[in-house]
C-alpha cells in the first residue's frame, strides 16, 4: 500500500480564514464565538455562534451562489487555497474530489406569499423568469468547484453530519493508499448559523444559552458547560501519493496514515453510554495506521461541550489508551472555533497539522475546572509544544457516526 | 461462482409498483406501472397537470415491528427503514453477523421536508406587513414547530435510522443527492464486501421525490424531461461474500462482479423512469435489486449528476 502525503491544507474558520491565520488564531487562543450577526437573534435563547468575518474574492458563480448559501463561499476558499498550496491547477480522470457538507438551507421568505406559506404562490414565483432556486443541493458547491478547477473523475458529496469532514478525508486516504486516485481533495464546509439552523439545534436542547460567557461558551469537558456554540467554516487537504509527491519535489505538511469509522446504532441524539461506537472508531484508525496506542502523541477532541458527549469522549479515550492516557496531551478546539458541523472533521484536521509542522498543541480556552468523568490531559491556558510522531483526531456525528484520523509528522 | 464473489442475500424495496420486493417485481415482471397523479395543492399553477407516482399505502409500523422510532422520521427515513428492513430480516443480517463487521453504506435525495413539517413554523413568525421575522421565529416560531423537525431535514438521519433499527455498527458512508452519489454508496459496498473490510454490507438509497416543493424545485431546475414524473421510493440491497452465503445455504440472488461508477458527458438516463418515475438517489439500488432478480446482465444509470453506474450481475448457480 502506497504512502499518502498531504501536500496541501485550507481554511475558512471563525478564528481565521487563511491557513497562517488560523493556525495563529489557535495558537494564541483567539475565540471566534461572539454574538450572531447573520440574523436578529434578540429573541432566540441561543445568541452565539462561531462566524467567519471575512470575505472573500470569488468567481462571479461561487459569488452569486454564496448570496444564498454563504457555505459555499468557505468550501471554495478554503478548495483554492489547497490547491494552490499544493501545486495544482486543474483536477482530471485520476482526481478525487470528496466533500463534506450537512444541511440545505431554507430561505424562509420563499416560503410566504401574501403573509402565509402558500405552495402555490411558490410555485408561481418559483418558475418565473429568473426566479432564485428554491432549493440549492448539497453538492452545488462541489459543482462550482469542478466547474472552476475542472472535473475529476470522481466527486462525492458526503453528508454524514459532523462526522462528514472527517470521513471524507479518510475515505480519500483510502483511495489514495490503494491506488485507486492519483490525487484527492477532501474535507468539508458547513454553515449552520442561519434561523433555520440556530432554531433547530435550539429545540434539541445541542446548543449552550449561557448567553453571558461570550467567547468562552463553548466549554468542552468543563465542569459547567451547557452546550455547543455553533460554528461555520470549510477545511480542504490534499492528498497524494508520498512517493509522487517527493518525486515532484513539493512541500509535504505530514502524512496521513490511519483511518476507522463505526456506527453507535443506539440513539440519534445522544452517543452510547458507553462509548463503544468511539472505541471501535479509535481502535480501528490505530490498526489502520499499525500502531499501538501508546505512540500516540497528541489527540484533538471531537469535545463539543455538551454534557454527554464530553463525558462518553473522555471515558473512550482512556479505555483505548489504557495506561497512557495520562501522558497524552487532548485539544479542544471547538473551545475557540465553535462547532463547525459537517467542516469540524477537516477543520481539526488542520489543527493536528499545527502540532505536527508547527509544533503548537492549541489549548482548550475555556476549561476552567475538568468535569468529574472529564479527566484527561486537557492543554490549558497556552497552546504547548509538540514534538511527537502521531496525532489522532476525532469527529462523532449527530445520529452516531463516528470517524477518527491519524496523522504522522513527515521527518524527510 | 467464486466464493469470494460478493453475492446479494437479501433484497428489501418500497416503490409505487408495490411495497416491498416481492410485490414490486411481480408487478414489474407483468409490465406494470407506477399510479400517476397531479398534486392537489399545485392545481391552479403551470404544475396544475404536471403528475407524481403515487406509492401505495402501507402500515409502516407494522413492517417495522412497532412504532417507537416513526415520529424521527421523514417520509425517505421511513422508506428506507422499511426497505433495509426486508432486505436485512430476508438475509438474516442481525443474527448471522457480528454488528460491528457489517457496514452501511447509503444514499439520501434532496431535503424534503413535508410542506406541513414547517407550516406551523412559518404561519407563526410572519410579521404584520406579511414578511418572515426572525424575531417572531425566536418568540413564537419555534415554539410551534415540531422540536423533532431536525431529524426530519438532516440527510444523514435516514440512514442513521437505519443502523439503529437494524444494529448495524460497521464502517459507514452516506451520500448525497443524486443518483451517482447512490452509486458511490453501492461501489463502495460492494468493495468493502470484496475487500474483507466488512463481512456484510447493508447498501442502498431513499429519497421522497413526489413532494410538492420538491416537484416544484425539479421542475425550477430543468431536471425532469416532458412526460417525466418524479417518485418517491427506497431500495436496499444485503451484501456479503459467496462463501458465507454458500456455507450457510442462504438464497442468492445473484452474484455481482463488477460495480463502476464513471464521469459521463451524456444526459441523464433512467431506464426505470417510465416505468416507476424518477426516484433519483434511490433509483441505482432499485435498478440494482431488480437486476438481482431477473435474469443476469449489464446495467447502467447515469444521473443528473453526469455520473454513470456501470454493473455487472451474475446468476449464481
Amino acid at each position: 500500500m502506497r504512502r499518502v502525503a498531504i501536500t496541501g491544507f485550507g481554511v475558512v474558520s471563525p478564528v481565521g480564514s487563511s491557513r497562517e491565520a488560523f493556525w495563529a488564531g489557535l495558537k494564541a487562543g483567539r475565540s471566534g464565538v461572539s454574538r450572531i450577526t447573520r440574523f436578529d437573534c434578540s429573541t432566540f435563547a441561543v445568541q452565539l455562534a462561531g462566524e467567519v468575518k471575512d470575505c472573500f474574492s470569488l468567481p462571479e458563480p461561487v459569488a452569486r451562489a454564496a448570496v444564498h448559501d454563504p457555505k459555499i463561499a468557505y468550501g471554495f476558499a478554503a478548495c483554492a487555497e489547497a490547491l494552490a498550496q499544493a501545486g495544482i491547477a486543474r483536477l482530471d480522470d485520476h482526481s478525487l474530489l470528496h466533500l463534506g457538507v450537512s444541511l440545505e438551507i431554507f430561505d424562509m421568505q420563499r416560503a410566504i406569499c401574501d403573509g402565509r406559506p402558500d405552495i402555490r404562490k411558490i410555485a408561481e414565483r418559483s418558475l418565473g423568469h429568473d426566479a432564485p432556486p428554491l432549493q440549492i443541493p448539497l453538492d452545488t458547491g462541489a459543482r462550482l468547484i469542478t466547474e472552476q478547477f475542472g472535473r475529476p473523475g470522481r466527486s462525492l458529496t458526503n453528508c454524514s453530519a459532523c462526522a462528514a469532514g472527517a470521513q471524507a478525508i479518510g475515505h480519500a486516504f483510502r483511495s489514495i493508499r490503494a491506488g485507486r486516485c492519483a490525487l484527492a481533495v477532501c474535507g468539508g464546509f458547513d454553515s449552520m448559523i442561519n434561523p433555520l439552523g440556530v432554531g433547530g439545534f435550539q429545540m434539541l436542547g445541542a446548543l449552550t444559552t449561557d448567553n453571558a460567557r461570550g467567547p468562552a461558551a463553548c466549554r468542552p469537558f468543563d465542569a459547567a458547560r451547557s452546550g455547543t456554540v455553533l460554528g461555520e467554516g470549510a477545511a480542504v487537504l490534499v492528498l497524494e501519493p508520498l512517493d509522487v509527491a517527493r518525486a515532484e519535489g513539493k512541500a509535504i505538511l505530514a502524512e496521513m496514515c490511519g483511518y476507522g469509522s463505526s456506527m453507535d446504532a443506539c440513539s440519534l441524539s445522544a452517543p452510547d453510554p458507553d462509548g463503544d461506537g468511539a472505541v471501535r472508531s479509535m481502535r480501528a484508525a490505530l490498526a489502520d495506521a499499525g500502531i499501538e496506542p501508546q505512540q500516540i502523541g497528541h489527540i484533538n477532541t471531537h469535545g463539543t461541550g455538551t454534557r454527554l458527549n464530553d463525558e462518553v469522549e473522555a471515558r473512550s479515550i482512556r479505555n483505548v489508551f489504557a495506561e497512557c492516557w495520562q501522558r497524552i496531551p487532548v485539544s479542544s478546539t471547538k473551545s475557540t472555533t465553535g462547532h463547525l458541523i459537517a467542516a469540524a472533521g477537516a477543520v481539526e484536521a488542520g489543527a493536528c497539522l499545527l502540532a505536527l509542522l508547527g509544533g503548537w498543541m492549541p489549548a482548550n480556552r475555556s476549561l476552567d475546572k475538568i468535569d468529574r468523568g472529564c479527566e484527561l490531559n486537557h492543554v490549558v491556558g497556552e497552546a504547548a509544544r509538540f514534538d511527537g510522531e502521531y496525532v489522532l483526531s476525532n469527529s462523532f456525528g449527530f445520529g452516531g457516526q463516528n470517524a477518527t484520523l491519524v496523522f504522522r509528522r513527515y521527518n524527510g | 461462482m467464486d466464493s469470494n464473489d460478493v453475492v446479494v442475500t437479501g433484497i428489501g424495496m418500497v416503490t409505487p409498483l408495490g411495497t416491498d420486493a416481492p410485490s414490486t417485481l411481480a408487478a414489474w415482471r407483468a409490465g406494470g406501472t407506477a399510479r400517476r397523479q397531479a398534486l392537489p395543492e399545485l392545481a391552479g399553477t403551470a404544475l396544475e397537470r404536471a403528475e407524481v407516482a403515487l406509492l401505495p399505502s402501507f402500515d409502516a409500523a407494522a413492517r417495522l415491528g412497532g412504532r417507537r422510532m416513526l415520529k424521527y422520521m421523514s417520509e425517505a427515513a421511513l422508506l428506507g427503514c422499511v426497505a433495509a428492513h426486508e432486505a436485512c430480516s430476508e438475509a438474516c443480517v442481525s443474527r448471522r453477523f457480528t454488528p460491528e463487521r457489517v457496514g452501511l453504506y447509503a444514499a439520501t435525495g434532496l431535503a424534503a421536508a413535508g410542506v406541513q413539517d414547517v407550516v406551523p413554523l412559518v404561519h407563526e413568525s410572519i410579521d404584520e406587513a406579511g414578511r418572515f421575522s426572525c424575531k417572531l421565529l425566536g418568540e413564537r416560531g419555534l415554539a410551534a414547530t415540531n422540536p423533532l423537525l431536525s431529524f426530519k431535514i438532516l440527510a444523514n438521519m435516514p440512514p442513521c435510522l437505519v443502523s439503529i433499527i437494524e444494529c448495524i455498527k460497521g464502517p459507514n458512508l452516506i451520500f448525497t443527492p443524486w443518483e451517482g452519489q447512490a452509486g458511490a454508496a453501492l461501489l463502495e459496498a460492494w468493495r468493502a464486501v470484496a475487500g474483507g473490510e466488512v463481512d456484510c454490507a447493508v447498501a442502498g438509497a431513499a429519497d421522497s421525490a413526489s413532494h410538492a416543493a420538491t416537484l416544484i424545485y425539479l421542475r425550477q431546475a430543468g431536471l425532469l424531461r416532458d412526460g417525466e414524473c418524479p417518485a418517491s421510493g427506497a431500495a436496499y440491497l444485503v451484501m456479503e461474500r459467496g462463501e458465507s452465503a454458500l456455507r450457510e445455504g442462504r438464497h442468492i440472488y445473484a452474484a455481482i462482479s463488477s460495480i463502476e461508477l464513471i464521469n459521463s458527458d451524456f444526459p441523464a438516463c433512467d431506464p426505470l423512469a417510465e416505468r416507476i418515475g424518477r426516484a433519483f438517489a434511490a433509483a441505482p439500488a432499485l435498478l440494482l435489486a431488480l437486476a438481482c432478480c431477473e435474469p443476469p446482465g449489464d446495467v447502467s444509470i447515469t444521473g443528473v449528476d453526469s455520473q454513470e453506474l456501470r454493473a455487472s450481475v451474475e446468476c449464481v448457480r
